[in-house]
């Protein structure tokens, strides 16, 4: 066992930026997901017309109240005469007449009720504001900061209540009417009938500690940002961008900020929220909405129209890399926040590193780099992340140990590299891949014996593993060792062209080898042998991941399922936005369900089609599902592949295929060894190890152990022996009845911490 | 070490006898160990030859959580 093996504390000082800050700023900024609507950042008042538009389509009209009342004191004078910036930009336009924002919120302010709860208990303030003036701006400020609890007084001309609203807007009696327990509920002192000139106010100003002027002080210069003058005393500034009542709030809302900076004893200018439309990147996929009329506005909306208008809005958010993707839905978090969680797990010295098995459950696929509108490349950042956490020896073998010990075997014991039988020079070698010899090693040995008889030039054969294994794992150094060891057998067969049977060990072996084409090209070239299958139905394609953005593959094997007699149905999640089978990033080895869920994903569009696919790990993952999957060489060679064989059959037959080249294709004697001795297991145990990844050779070696050194616990009750072998860094046990040479295993389990007497 | 801690502790199933040396396992004091950390506990162990019997339950139980944890420490 290599270096590689030896297990490790993950408690490591060593530490390494995943990414620079604007790295991964940049990487972050490329999801829109949080980005607020363009509704909402068109209101220059923020009000949240998403949540509002929802709480109405669900009825609960208090809930669209106090979202209104949330930002402005009075929302029905506001819904009555806001110029709606939020209609303009909403994204229904695109489609028909967009949601009409105003009148819902119309409806709101009629078919709701003044709640009776006070809120939260808040302490006075003790600054005292004066405000004078008869304006919306004034009256709204007044009861923004009174709303805050700070003592205001109101100085009007206006002659009582009625007067004051009809200085302040123009709306008809009865808006004005419900306005009053508006005024009432209002922590305000109101001193109606008072003759305000600059000498009154002069007088008053000195008895208060913040001051809003309005009309009555000629100022020169108002901050357009704090609307304060030079002494700090706020008034309406001049600039009308919006509506003047929503102007009017507008304004009062900026001046209750500069007033409690004040009262902080700040600059006006410190700390203040974003103000004013902001911009949004949000992107909305308009393709799934459906039309909807919009409900005409004849007088106010009943409460039955207001939801149907409200209903109408298509709560614009950016899901495009949940809908294919069932890692980001299994973990619940969009990629900006993924990869921010991400990073911080790479970051911890000591402590839980609570995202290892989120970077370990991406297949790596690339599918949101599609999907997304931005190109979010989530699979290069759980790589990054995997190779930094190896690096620094935070990540732990456990996680990635079986699957990097079956790409060793596939590398030693199931590694074949012959010559053509008769060819002192190969043009060709055909590498069918470590998924297809464990999983279909007759379709792999009547593939070769074609390609030896066909394709002209000489075809060598090499059985192993491309190494994408070690990669997907972040295992650099092993990667490149593993690379270099094929490399070294390529040159031992003349650097021949590489025939990848499989699309992941064609685009792995691409980086490191100067030509690679793949099965499909050749048999495109030479044709179909004549003993194939014929395919009289319709079949869908389900795409590799690894064959993303390679057009020419895609629709080689296309022209091949044709060729077959197959016709094509083009799913929406083919080529290029096609899902991962959930072997990729070998999350089947981490994350079970997650890879479960990744299989049921690519067949969801149509799971009683017949799925056609070019990878073996797909055919065997979708098969799996119950699935109708078929690989194309299947059907090319009229051989199938074997019926979900396990983690032990699989080796089993790389191991069987191998010999059997050797001996009927290169005429080679075979020397098999057999155990002493004889065993059995019931289904149900087999179940237990390829849940447990117990290999029936770990299996072979515990008893070989025990029968070496008779080490095991008797029990008497039940007649069973159970013995222990420790193989690297795992401890196998079994629990199994002897008689003569013949074992009957009843329980087989693992551990890999180590016990000792103490 | 006659204070220190234990984490887990088995009683020997008196139907627990020792294959080699033929004689019955006793509740013993037995260390497990993984990724430089060590749970000192007491486990079904044979007075003569030290053979220490971790139950499937026992392995497929704590011990399979408490090493889940420790790989992402």
């Amino acid at each position: 066992m290599t270096d590689h093996f030896k297990e490790r504390s993950t408690r490591d000082y060593h530490q390494k930026q995943l990414f620079s800050k604007e790295d991964l700023e940049r990487r972050e900024s490329l999801c829109t997901h949080e980005d607020p609507p363009f509704c909402n950042a068109a209101c220059p008042l923020k009000l949240d017309v998403k949540a509002m538009l929802a709480a109405v389509t669900d009825g609960d009209f208090a809930k669209g109240r106090s979202l209104l009342e949330f930002i402005s004191p009075f929302p029905e004078i506001l819904a009555w005469g806001c110029d709606a910036p939020c209609r303009k930009v909403c994204r229904r336009s695109e489609i028909e007449e967009s949601v009409n924002i105003p009148a819902v919120e119309r409806a709101i302010m009629q078919h709701s009720v003044v709640p009776k709860a006070k809120g939260l208990l808040k302490l006075r303030k003790k600054q005292r504001l004066a405000v004078f003036g008869s304006s919306l701006f004034t009256l709204a400020l007044a009861a923004d900061m009174a709303s805050k609890k700070y003592p205001v007084t109101l100085y009007t001309e206006a002659e009582d209540e009625n007067d004051l609203l009809r200085r302040c807007v123009d709306l008809p009696e009865e808006i004005l009417e419900r306005q009053k327990p508006l005024l009432k509920k209002a922590d305000l002192k109101i001193c109606y009938a008072t003759e305000i000139d600059r000498a009154f106010l002069e007088s008053e100003e000195k008895n208060y500690d913040l001051i809003c002027g309005a009309e009555y002080l000629k100022i020169e210069e108002v901050d357009p940002v704090t609307l304060c003058d030079t002494e700090n005393r706020v008034f309406p500034h001049a600039a009308k961008k919006y509506s003047p009542i929503l102007q009017s709030f507008f304004d009062a809302r900026r001046a209750a900020v500069s007033l409690e900076r004040i009262v902080q004893r700040l600059d006006p200018h410190n700390s203040r929220p974003q103000e004013g439309e902001t911009e949004s990147h949000l992107f909305t996929n308009l393709s799934y909405i459906p039309s909807e009329e919009a409900v005409i506005e004849n007088g106010v909306y009943s409460r039955e129209e207001a939801i149907r208008e409200a209903s109408r809005c298509i709560q614009c958010e950016c899901v495009e890399c949940f809908r294919g993707c069932a890692y980001l839905r299994a973990f619940k978090r969009y990629p900006r926040l993924l990869t921010r969680e991400i990073y911080n797990n790479t970051g911890i010295i000591m402590g839980d590193h609570m995202m290892n098995k989120a970077l370990n459950s991406c297949s790596l696929c690339g599918q949101c780099t599609v999907t997304c509108p931005n190109g979010y490349d989530m699979a290069d950042i759980c790589r990054a992340a995997r190779e930094n956490m190896v690096d620094t020896r935070k990540m732990s073998l456990a996680v990635h140990e079986f699957a990097l010990l079956d790409m060793l075997f596939s590398n030693n014991e199931g590694f074949l590299a012959k010559k053509q039988p008769g060819y002192d020079t190969c043009h060709y070698v055909y590498f069918p891949g470590c998924q297809a010899n464990g999983i279909a090693p007759d379709t792999v040995y009547e593939t070769y014996r074609d390609l030896m008889n066909r394709k002209e030039g000489g075809v060598a054969l090499m059985l192993g593993c491309c190494s994408v294994i070690a990669k997907w794992a972040g295992r650099r150094e092993l990667y490149e060792e593993q690379i270099s060891f094929l490399k070294e057998e390529m040159h031992k067969l003349g650097d021949p062209v590489i025939i990848a049977g499989c699309p992941t060990c064609r685009s792995t072996l691409r980086e490191h080898f100067p030509e690679v084409i793949g099965l499909w090209d050749v048999l495109e070239e030479i044709g179909l042998p004549e003993e194939h299958q014929t395919l009289a139905k319709e079949v869908m394609i389900h795409d590799a991941c690894s064959a993303r953005n390679d057009v020419a593959t895609q629709y080689a094997v296309r022209r091949i399922v044709t060729s077959l007699g197959g016709n094509v149905k083009e799913g929406a999640w083919s080529k290029d936005r096609t899902a991962c089978c959930g072997y990729g990033g070998l999350v089947s080895y981490v994350n079970k369900d997650v890879a479960t869920e990744m299989s049921e994903e690519c067949v969801k569009e149509d799971p009683d089609a017949t799925y056609v696919t070019y990878c073996m790990a797909c055919r065997d993952r979708l098969k799996r599902q119950g699935t109708d999957a078929v690989h194309f060489s299947e059907l090319v060679y009229g051989v199938s592949a074997d019926d979900s064989p396990g983690l032990s059959q699989k080796r089993k037959n790389r191991k069987q295929l191998k010999e059997k080249l050797l001996q009927e294709i290169w005429e080679e004697e075979i020397m098999e060894e057999k155990p002493s001795f004889t065993y059995e297991l019931s289904e149900e145990v087999r179940q237990k190890m390829e849940d447990r990844m117990i290999l029936e050779s770990d299996l072979l070696e515990t008893i070989q152990a025990y029968r070496e050194n008779q080490m095991a616990v008797f029990n008497e009750a039940d007649g069973t022996l159970t013995s222990q072998h420790r193989i690297g860094n795992v401890s196998f046990w079994i629990r199994f009845t002897e008689a003569d040479d013949h074992y009957t295993i009843l329980s087989v389990y693992s551990h890999r911490m180590t016990v000792r007497t103490r | 070490m006659p204070n220190e801690k234990t984490y887990y502790s088995l009683e020997a199933d008196q139907h627990l006898v020792c294959h080699k040396c033929g004689v019955h396992l006793i509740k013993g004091n037995a260390v497990f160990e993984y990724l430089d950390n060590a749970f000192p506990v007491e486990l079904p162990i044979c007075p003569q030859c030290g053979f220490i019997y971790v139950p499937e339950e026992l392995a497929m139980g704590r011990v399979l959580s408490v090493e889940k944890v420790l790989e992402d420490k």
